[in-house]
């Protein structure tokens, strides 16, 4: 039971450590404050219930799946292209951006003469080496990376808020909550739902919760709010006022097996929806054959990973509006899920919640204002339109494969009960 | 899959091997150092994206000037003074 409960953490959690995350929280906290707090609260409350919606619907129709899920909302190709949609650009993207992150922070914080690209090169063929171990023991190499980056971050926010440091006075700075930086703090929690079945679907949000709320205050008490919405790595300007240089390094290690647990996180989300069944029958296929799913898809993405960094994006401002896109359609599968819950706890003429509505609603807006706020639109929908295009083209080539896979079992199967006397 | 794995492994290292500099002047940092502040001098950091931004290491009074702009801002600057671009 505790094992599962670690596990389960360990995978939720992935994201939340990132280096990512602690950009978006720390420009947040610059942005709005001590109000960061309440407006995360909020946040997390609301994908607490949205998530216990999901695991009711699941329960009450009996579908495991999330394909099954939203089957009913979409139908079986759109499902399909949707969960593809959701993990596989955010799996490559964010691979690209944190590795060159953790590149720079390596060549900077530890060794000044190793070249930054040549660590997230050897750092991405580790990852895609891990992933190749059996599942059990990938999950205690992943809880590694959770509790190591965990253990960092709040020996750095104690060691901070036990010191006795003069609160910082924010000067001419008046803490606004704006919808574009409150729907920004959903994105905080991409993959939150790769937790174990059994577990409460609110222990993510609130993990989440309690490690920012440290985070802002303590951040607060040593940066100016204009410095941190501001910067492009808060998290190191922060680290840096609390401990000094010793303070970068444990900060350094943060990032780096932060990132290693983000990547590892996404990585599995990759294979876990590709284990989704393609029908109810129990007999059925899933999307992707274990084997492949261990074998070809990591060293696969990996190489998508490793090409565009060889190839300059991490280089390019486009970098951040592609890797913004993918969090986005991480949030409307999530959205979708929310809203095939509800339609299916509705079917099954059960209660249904006026917080899961609400849920959905804000989930909604949320969205909308984050693609129509962004001062990247025009190339933020063109690359969720392109995606969700490229996605259902997958989607159709992986239910053909399994279609062909299945008849020819069948027939197999036909042949050997012929042939047998 | 042993083979496969080896044509994979080597996909993943091999553009990790350093890439050969050209023959560029460059400057120490303790030339540079000495030279801030001159009125003579134009700082010019060329990083841009993640380059940028992932950096811990941004010089003061550096202007940011993406190496993908070359074309606009490379007109800007007058030739008889010491242009000096940080690139990594």
């Amino acid at each position: 039971m505790k094992n599962s409960f670690f596990l389960s953490l360990a995978l939720g959690t992935g994201w939340l450590i990132s280096p990512e995350s602690l950009v978006i929280a720390g420009n947040a906290a610059g942005q709005m404050g001590v109000l960061t707090i309440p407006v995360l609260a909020i946040v997390a409350i609301l994908l607490g219930i949205s998530g216990k919606c999901i695991q009711q619907a699941k329960l009450v129709g009996n579908t495991g799946s999330d394909i099954l899920l939203l089957d009913k909302l979409t139908g079986s190709i759109p499902a399909t292209a949707i969960l593809l949609t959701s993990c596989v650009p955010l799996t490559i993207l964010a691979a690209t951006a944190l590795l060159v992150s953790c590149g720079y922070t390596f060549n900077e914080v530890f060794l000044y003469w190793f070249p930054n690209f040549g660590f997230s090169f050897l750092l991405l063929a580790l990852l895609t080496l891990i992933q190749l171990l059996p599942e059990r023991l990938l999950l205690r190499v992943q809880l590694g990376f959770v509790l190591t980056t965990v253990t960092a971050l709040l020996f750095l926010l104690l060691y901070g808020i036990s010191s006795a440091h003069p609160v910082m006075k924010s000067v001419q700075h008046s803490p606004e909550v704006t919808t574009f930086t409150s729907a920004l703090l959903f994105l905080l929690f991409a993959g939150s739902s790769l937790t174990e079945k059994k577990q409460s679907p609110l222990l993510i949000p609130i993990a989440g919760l309690l490690l920012f709320s440290l985070w802002t205050v303590t951040s607060l008490q040593y940066v100016s709010p204009q410095r941190l919405a501001s910067s492009t790595i808060p998290y190191m300007t922060v680290a840096r006022k609390i401990m000094g240089d010793p303070g970068r390094q444990i900060m350094g290690v943060a990032v780096i097996t932060g990132s290693c647990a983000a990547i590892t996180t996404l990585l599995l989300i990759c294979r876990r929806i590709l284990n989704n069944q393609t029908s109810s029958d129990n007999s059925s296929r899933t999307l992707l054959s274990p084997g492949k799913q261990r074998w070809l898809l990591p060293p696969l993405l990996a190489i998508i990973s490793g090409t565009l960094m060889a190839t300059g994006l991490a280089g390019d401002e486009l970098l951040e509006v592609l890797l913004r896109g993918a969090l986005i359609l991480w949030l409307f599968q999530y959205t979708c899920l929310c809203l095939a819950a509800l339609l299916q706890i509705r079917q099954e003429k059960q209660q249904l919640t006026m917080a899961g509505s609400v849920c959905c609603i804000v989930l909604l807006f949320s969205l909308s204002f984050l693609i129509f706020k962004d001062p990247h639109r025009s190339e933020l929908l063109i690359f969720i339109i392109s995606m969700f295009a490229a996605a259902n083209i997958a989607a159709v080539g992986l239910f053909y494969i399994n279609q062909r896979n299945t008849s020819k079992e069948s027939k197999e199967t036909t042949s050997t009960k012929e042939n047998t006397p | 899959m042993k083979k496969l794995l080896l044509f994979l492994s080597f996909l993943l290292f091999f553009p990790a091997v350093p890439v050969i500099a050209g023959t560029a002047p460059t400057i120490s940092k303790e030339e540079l150092k000495a030279q801030l502040g001159s009125e003579n001098l134009v700082l010019l950091d060329v990083r841009s994206g993640r380059d940028w931004s992932s950096s811990e290491f941004k010089i003061t009074g550096a202007i940011r000037s993406p190496g993908s702009d070359f074309a606009t801002w490379s007109k800007l600057y007058p030739k008889d003074k010491t242009i000096v671009l940080y690139c990594a």
